[in-house]
């Protein structure tokens, strides 16, 4: 197993972690909520094939759903990034690219790489919040909780992106 | 067929994204309470329809015995009825020399009127969450909380309605407990079922100096605005009574043949809101 590989199984499970013990628990204002477990989708590299890339994310939803005791939720959002993702980047990314070339601020450019980030994000919340309130009874509530998770997810992703960038190059 | 072949390894993330999304989808509606609910009274409207077409050819092969039933049952209540017309003439003339009948008229003869529904799914077969739906609802001016009879005894409480249809939760659920009595004394217990045989209920919580026999009739008491005094429940079959409870327990045997149920009646009370009212504290 080469090292990025090894990282990135690690990334998957202190992602995984942070998000159950810390962020789910984060009810800001008690609108917001930070999804950053979608942090490793977003970093697998451009040309990793399709169908592991929804495998992978797809599996990350069905374990935060396991314990957040949410089934079937966070699956059914992650499914449609995974799935969404090669659309994206087809959109945000360059054509031409080598093996293992992953977003990030340095290759996409800090402003293309947050648009990349707040698309990803937005469909994830949005689509997150219609599947738990399945109704639109409350647009008012409904609209401000979308607003908040996607404000806070985008900062906490790019927070993550710049310590994450730092960290590798010490 | 090479070809196709190669379309589909092509195109294999569709497939395999339709794939998780319905899993996913059917596992956030099972197992989300919320999700759950939110789906079935939109879909208990398009099931309602279904079991309706199959339970009007089903009803037809039980017309025979609901008839002998009913006719059972009208002859029992004729008897009643004659006996207690003899009784109230008798009573009338000894207690009040003059006709009082005509004052009785201006007040409403009862609280209850009732609605005829029918059967169209019927799940008792199962231990923990039996329900029963019928083909009324709203537009025929069923609401929640409305008690549901049959024509030989207490059926249920209807607690969701959609425009056509209704949803019933049985005595035979053991998450609902009315309220009844000995027929003919004033000694009061709660139904509660143990989720075994669809024949039996226990009657419990009934004071230690209650007194009974078996073979007594178990009725409604008429505490709740649900149903009316004195609704047949069952018969009581045996007594036990637990170590240390203060309280006897009856096993009852039920009159409804819920294996059969396919008629049933809808108890519609007209001054329910007047006594909840009265009952919480508030004028009309």
């Amino acid at each position: 197993m080469s090292k990025t590989t090894i990282q990135r199984i690690l990334l998957f499970i202190l992602l995984v972690l942070l998000q159950i013990w810390l962020f789910n628990n984060i009810h800001l204002f008690g609108v917001a909520t930070p999804f950053v477990y979608l942090y490793f989708i977003l970093k697998l590299p451009v040309k990793m094939n399709r169908n592991a890339v929804l495998l992978l994310s797809a599996l990350m939803g069905l374990i935060i759903d396991i314990f957040g005791s949410t089934l079937g939720l966070n699956m059914f959002v992650m499914a449609i990034i995974g799935f969404l993702r090669f659309y994206l980047l087809k959109l945000f990314a360059p054509r031409d690219v080598f093996e293992d070339y992953a977003p990030s601020f340095e290759t996409l450019g800090n402003f293309m790489f947050v648009r990349y980030v707040g698309t990803l994000a937005l469909i994830h919340v949005v689509i997150l919040h219609l599947m738990e309130s399945f109704t639109l009874f409350d647009p008012v509530n409904l609209g401000l909780r979308i607003t908040g998770s996607f404000i806070l997810t985008v900062v906490f992703i790019c927070a993550f992106e710049s310590i994450n960038i730092k960290g590798f190059k010490k | 067929m090479r070809n196709l072949v190669n379309f589909i390894l092509k195109n294999v993330h569709w497939l395999l994204f339709f794939v998780l999304a319905f899993f996913s989808f059917y596992l956030s509606i099972h197992n989300n309470e919320f999700q759950r609910s939110k789906y079935l009274s939109v879909f208990q409207e398009i099931a309602g329809r279904v079991y309706q077409v199959s339970n009007s050819i089903e009803s037809y092969m039980n017309l025979k015995t609901i008839n002998s039933d009913l006719i059972q049952r009208v002859a029992v209540l004729e008897q009643e009825l004659r006996t207690s017309k003899q009784e109230v003439e008798v009573l009338s003339e000894l207690v009040y020399p003059v006709d009082v009948r005509h004052f009785t008229d201006a007040y409403p003869a009862g609280a209850y009127s009732f609605l005829p529904a029918r059967v169209v799914n019927n799940q008792i077969a199962r231990t923990d969450n039996n329900y029963i739906t019928l083909n009324k609802g709203t537009l025929a001016g069923i609401k929640e909380d409305m008690g549901v009879l049959s024509p030989t005894g207490v059926v249920g409480v209807v607690v969701r309605v959609s425009p056509h249809f209704s949803k019933v939760i049985p005595v035979l659920n053991p998450k609902y407990h009315p309220s009844c009595k000995i027929k003919g004394t004033n000694f009061f217990g709660t139904l509660s079922w143990d989720g075994e045989d669809s024949r039996y209920i226990s009657l419990k919580e009934l004071p230690q100096h209650a007194l009974f026999n078996i073979g007594d009739t178990v009725v409604t008491s008429g505490f709740s605005t649900v149903f009316p005094e004195g609704v047949p429940v069952g018969v009581v079959e045996t007594t036990f009574k637990k170590k240390g409870e203060n309280y006897n327990s009856l096993k009852v045997k039920l009159f409804t043949n819920f294996s059969a149920l396919s008629e049933v009646l809808i108890a519609v009370n007209a001054l329910k809101n007047e006594q909840l009212n009265v009952e919480k504290g508030e004028s009309e």
